[in-house]
């Protein structure tokens, strides 16, 4: 038996794991009792990470399409279609007219390399991954207040909270291991306030659970903030000396009375005074938030509106306080750490300044390109308008998981080059004109960054099936196939010493000072030990900024013909489009088939019963799904889960963008709903 | 009854392990205690129960049952070596027991003791804790015995497989090396099981009400892991993977926490709210398990409590239950 100390593949939390192997394949799972994140405990996505690692449905060959159909192919043939494929593009459209999409799910190492193989060898800025569907609007926001668009503080510091705030996070269930601290903590004595219009889990150890409309926090945090102003709860002595716009932004709040919040909101004044009064009287209090706050077409405004809480009531830079983003995937974080974004190079340096330019230009031997390029969902739009002509996409799912699949399809069907690099045959794969197989995640070495900022090391337990390769390895080949020869690596630790040379934020970090339990960026040179938490002293801007908010709808109001709002989200036992947990065995008997929450208000006044089929209709589209009749959501609000094909809830959503973050409004659409089909 | 000192264990057990597949505690390279072989770190018999259940070596995650096929490949289970497991201790060798009878009763279960048969079992006990903690001597129910005596390891045989791994020890213990330590033993009391009976007692005179099971269940993150690092869960559930030149049936560990465990085709199902499920886990070790096997089938391994990311292990949930309805 074969014990590997590696990281689970699932959520952002960072939990370690041992997999265990016999004969090659994998057998079980460990948790690991000496690691600060998950001490001992997982999820249930956790104890079966192993599970869908050996299925037979795995990649094993390249394929290329032939005649219409994929075809298996060797390495050469596939690599050389691929270089062929993206300059014939490039010389008749532009350098521009190719997206490369990273992968959230891809190593730190990996992640560096597509963004380097997209603006060193194929001269292009146009690369961006998923963190554009789920923190773009944490890292426009907080980035413009803050000056870094990551967590604060650590997950350790929730035993040092005296109040936690939830705020668009169903936490229990999409970062179990750290809800289920804070449950932890609640026993111990800590207040919660929860603020989501689901019946959540941590609704349900909440001292006071705000069951906000959706679309509804921007006035709900305006309110907040003035009553805290108007009652003189605010931290005077760090507003004057940490920030900078207050007063502007205090006026800006003046007139967001709680009773003027509770019409929009349809919370009562008095529940919006008490959270106010609560939050602010803490010694100390961490603000928890995630999708429920980013994915709006004002999502960078909620965030602003979070920072402003925090600075107002001096919760930042001290133990046990903080605001705290739950990154989604496993690496989204380091996706986004690494430069796998259209503006900036790995450490968040921009593309912009001719001096870092200069210096990535001088590493890598060659020019790169000056422009910024295109945001993952403008190049779905300027796929769709027949501008973008082709697609490199590594780990992703988009047919599944970009809003308005109707809209989605038709872009990827309009490309004259798609390439999926990717561990299974997904649907957007089924779609591609070339696919590469890759070694998931149990059979490669590397890095991934958790939402807490924590490096930590990945390492391969078992070989990758067939002629699979770690990403990594086939971005490597697609550069030499391209005539590049600055893209050789002995292995992963000599990628990570690139990127530490040429990222400040990275720059002490290397694969051997990551044992045991890895390093918190910023982490400035090799004797650093880390930094848990940020902002203690300056913040990275400098100064904290306020940022006067205003309240805007959201893209599309409920109305006679589509009466009901329909949010979306992942549920506890499935992974985004599924392709990993609806082959795992455990976790696709649990949930085996498409539904959607409705509250038994609505399942009355629509004739519905549990179970029964419903078809749910938007200006986009319609599909076909179970019903579950629970109170679990509000009368008028409808949840349903994206991780279904056959009934893909993005086929409902709505493709309106943050304007700044250009992140897709997946948290609200209006829908109608009929019993059959 | 053979001695070895803490120093020598590591060079005892390489000698062991030419002539055995030989898992044992060590601490691997993240400084987690773990039941490895010693590719995964140094010996480390002192620290108490591990986290993982030791008799997974037996019925591990997940287990292929068979291959179908021209090209099914080898079984993996080709082992040359005896397998020698050290380091339960006397309430993991209580579960071992119990699974042993599990598994052997009515049509034994094969996939189970292809695994088990042969296998040289040992106990780890004395100062053995952890911190320091006591253990009180297994006496038995195992092939040998590493009793710590606070400065050095004693060992001793129980059957004719355990001599044959202490007599590779030069050094004869003296005569009254255990007395301090069976004196010790026959003091100690395990408050916990007090608690875990009289839990039981209220379970099977149904004094727990429904209420009970709805606050306990409202703190599950329904992780699985309380049946997962237990020794006596042994619940799996069935899947066939179909490649293009076989079918390969395997089995892995379930979970009642579920709510696919019991739920039937149609939708229907008997443990179909998480307080139900809650009430199953508890109650099956503590008041079904007592009428079918005799005995109540939490052995207070520690592994539940120790495991679960909110404080709801058997033994907490038993406290909360004694402390709220009295011991009956």
């Amino acid at each position: 038996m074969k014990r590997t100390a590696t990281l689970c593949p699932y959520c952002g939390t960072g939990c370690m794991v041992h997999l265990l192997a016999e004969g090659g394949r994998l057998t079980g799972v460990e948790p690991v009792d000496s690691h600060p994140v998950s001490r001992g405990g997982l999820c249930v996505k956790g104890w079966n990470a192993f599970a869908f690692v050996g299925h037979p449905d795995r990649l094993t060959v390249p394929h290329v399409r032939k005649d219409g159909e994929l075809v298996p192919a060797g390495w050469a043939e596939a690599l050389e279609k691929v270089v062929a494929g993206i300059q014939s593009v490039q010389e008749k459209h532009g350098r521009d007219a190719i997206m490369f999409a990273s992968s959230a799910k891809a190593t730190n190492e990996e992640n560096f390399l597509l963004m380097k193989l997209a603006r060193r060898v194929f001269g292009t800025n146009n690369i961006d991954h998923c963190a554009r569907l789920c923190h773009s609007s944490t890292v426009t926001g907080l980035a413009q207040t803050f000056g870094s668009g990551a967590m604060t503080n650590s997950i350790g510091c929730i035993e040092k909270a005296e109040l936690i705030f939830v705020i668009g996070s169903n936490t229990t269930e999409q970062h179990p291991l750290i809800g289920s601290r804070i449950i932890k903590a609640v026993k111990n004595g800590a207040k919660l306030i929860v603020a989501d219009n689901r019946l959540i889990r941590l609704a349900r150890h909440a001292g006071l659970h705000l069951r906000h409309k959706n679309g509804s926090d921007v006035a709900l945090l305006l309110a907040m903030m003035q009553v805290i102003i108007a009652e003189g709860l605010e931290n005077r002595a760090f507003i004057d000396t940490r920030t900078e716009g207050f007063a502007g932004f205090a006026e800006s709040v003046r007139e967001w009375t709680p009773e003027r919040a509770a019409e929009i909101t349809g919370l009562s004044a008095e529940e919006i005074a008490a959270a106010a009064r609560l939050y602010a009287s803490a010694k100390s209090a961490m603000i928890f938030y995630s999708m429920g706050i980013t994915q709006h077409t004002h999502g960078v405004d909620n965030v602003r509106c979070i920072a402003a809480l925090a600075m107002l009531t001096g919760n930042i830079g001290r133990e046990g306080t903080g605001v705290n983003p739950l990154r989604g995937q496993n690496n989204v974080q380091g996706g986004c750490d690494m430069g796998a974004l259209p503006d900036l190079y790995s450490g968040y340096q921009k593309v912009a300044d001719p001096l870092v330019r200069g210096k990535f230009a001088a590493a890598w031997g060659g020019a790169l390109p000056e422009t910024p390029g295109m945001p993952l969902t403008l190049a779905m739009n300027a796929a769709h308008a027949g501008v973008m002509k082709a697609m490199f996409i590594m780990g992703e799912n988009p047919l599944i998981s970009d809003p308005d699949q109707g809209h989605a399809r038709e872009a990827l069907q309009r490309l004259e080059l798609l390439v999926v690099q990717d561990i299974f045959l997904t649907e957007t794969a089924q779609l591609a004109d070339v696919v590469l197989p890759a070694a998931c995640y149990a059979e490669k070495d590397g890095t991934f960054t958790n939402t807490e900022r924590r490096i930590q090391l990945l390492r391969k337990a078992v070989e990758p099936p067939g002629e699979a390769k770690a990403d990594w390895e086939i971005i490597c080949d697609l550069a030499a196939a391209a005539g590049y020869t600055g893209m050789k690596y002995e292995n992963t630790a000599a990628i990570m010493a690139e990127i530490a040379a040429l990222t400040p934020i990275y720059a002490g970090v290397s694969h051997a000072r990551l044992e045991p339990s890895g390093l918190q960026w910023p982490c400035s040179h090799a004797g650093h030990p880390g930094t848990p938490i940020l902002h203690t002293e300056t913040f990275t801007r400098g100064l904290g900024r306020f940022v006067p908010v205003a309240y805007k709808l959201s893209a599309e109001a409920p109305d006679a013909e589509y009466p009901l709002v329909l949010t979306t989200g992942r549920t506890y036992f499935h992974w985004h489009t599924g392709t990993m947990t609806r082959r795992t065995h455990l976790l696709d008997r649990e949930e085996r088939r498409a539904f959607v929450e409705i509250n038994p208000v609505d399942a009355a006044a629509y004739g519905i019963k549990n179970s029964d089929r419903v078809t749910l209709s938007s200006r986009r589209g319609a599909i076909t799904v179970f019903a579950e009749i629970t109170g679990s959501v509000p009368a008028g609000v409808l949840f349903m889960p994206f991780h279904f094909a056959e009934g893909a809830a993005n086929v409902l959503t709505n493709n309106e963008l943050d304007p700044e973050s250009h992140i897709p409004e997946f948290k609200v659409a209006a829908v109608n709903i009929r019993k059959g089909l | 009854m053979k001695t070895v000192a803490p120093a020598e264990l590591p060079e005892f057990f390489a000698r062991v392990a030419e002539g055995y597949d030989l898992r044992l505690p060590v601490v691997a390279r993240d400084g987690s205690r773990v039941l490895g072989s010693l590719d995964d770190g140094e010996p480390s018999l002192a620290g108490g129960p591990l986290l993982a259940k030791p008799t997974a070596l037996f019925f591990p995650q997940t287990d292929e049952l068979f291959v179908t096929g021209v090209k099914g490949r080898e079984s993996s289970l080709a082992q040359a070596k005896q397998l020698f497991v050290v380091g339960f201790t006397p309430r993991d060798l209580l579960c071992l027991n119990f699974v042993d009878r599990f598994f052997a009763d009515g049509l034994r279960d094969d996939i189970y003791f292809r695994r088990r048969d042969g296998a040289v079992i040992a106990a780890v006990s004395g100062f053995s804790g952890a911190d320091g903690g006591f253990v009180p001597l297994a006496g038995g129910g195992c092939d040998l015995e590493f009793v710590f005596d606070g400065s050095d390891w004693l060992v001793f045989p129980y059957s004719q497989a355990g001599r044959s791994i202490t007599d590779l020890l030069p050094l004869n213990a003296p005569v009254d090396a255990l007395a301090a330590v069976t004196t010790r033993s026959a003091e100690f009391v395990n408050n916990d099981v007090a608690i875990i009976q009289a839990a039981s007692q209220l379970l099977q005179k149904e004094l727990v009400p429904d209420s009970f099971w709805e606050e306990i269940a409202a703190a599950c993150i329904l992780c699985t892991g309380c049946n997962l690092v237990c020794p006596t869960c042994t619940c799996f559930g069935v899947q066939d993977w179909r490649y293009a030149d076989r079918l390969e049936r395997s089995r892995m560990w379930d979970s009642c926490q579920l709510d696919g465990f019991m739920r039937e085709a149609g939708g229907h199902n008997p443990l179909g709210t998480e307080a139900l499920r809650t009430r199953r886990r508890i109650h099956h070790k503590l008041a079904a398990d007592p009428v079918k096997w005799g005995e109540i089938s939490c052995f207070l391994c520690g592994r539940c409590d120790a495991v679960c990311p909110t404080g709801i292990g058997i033994v907490a949930v038993a406290r909360r239950m004694v402390e709220k309805f009295g011991v009956y």
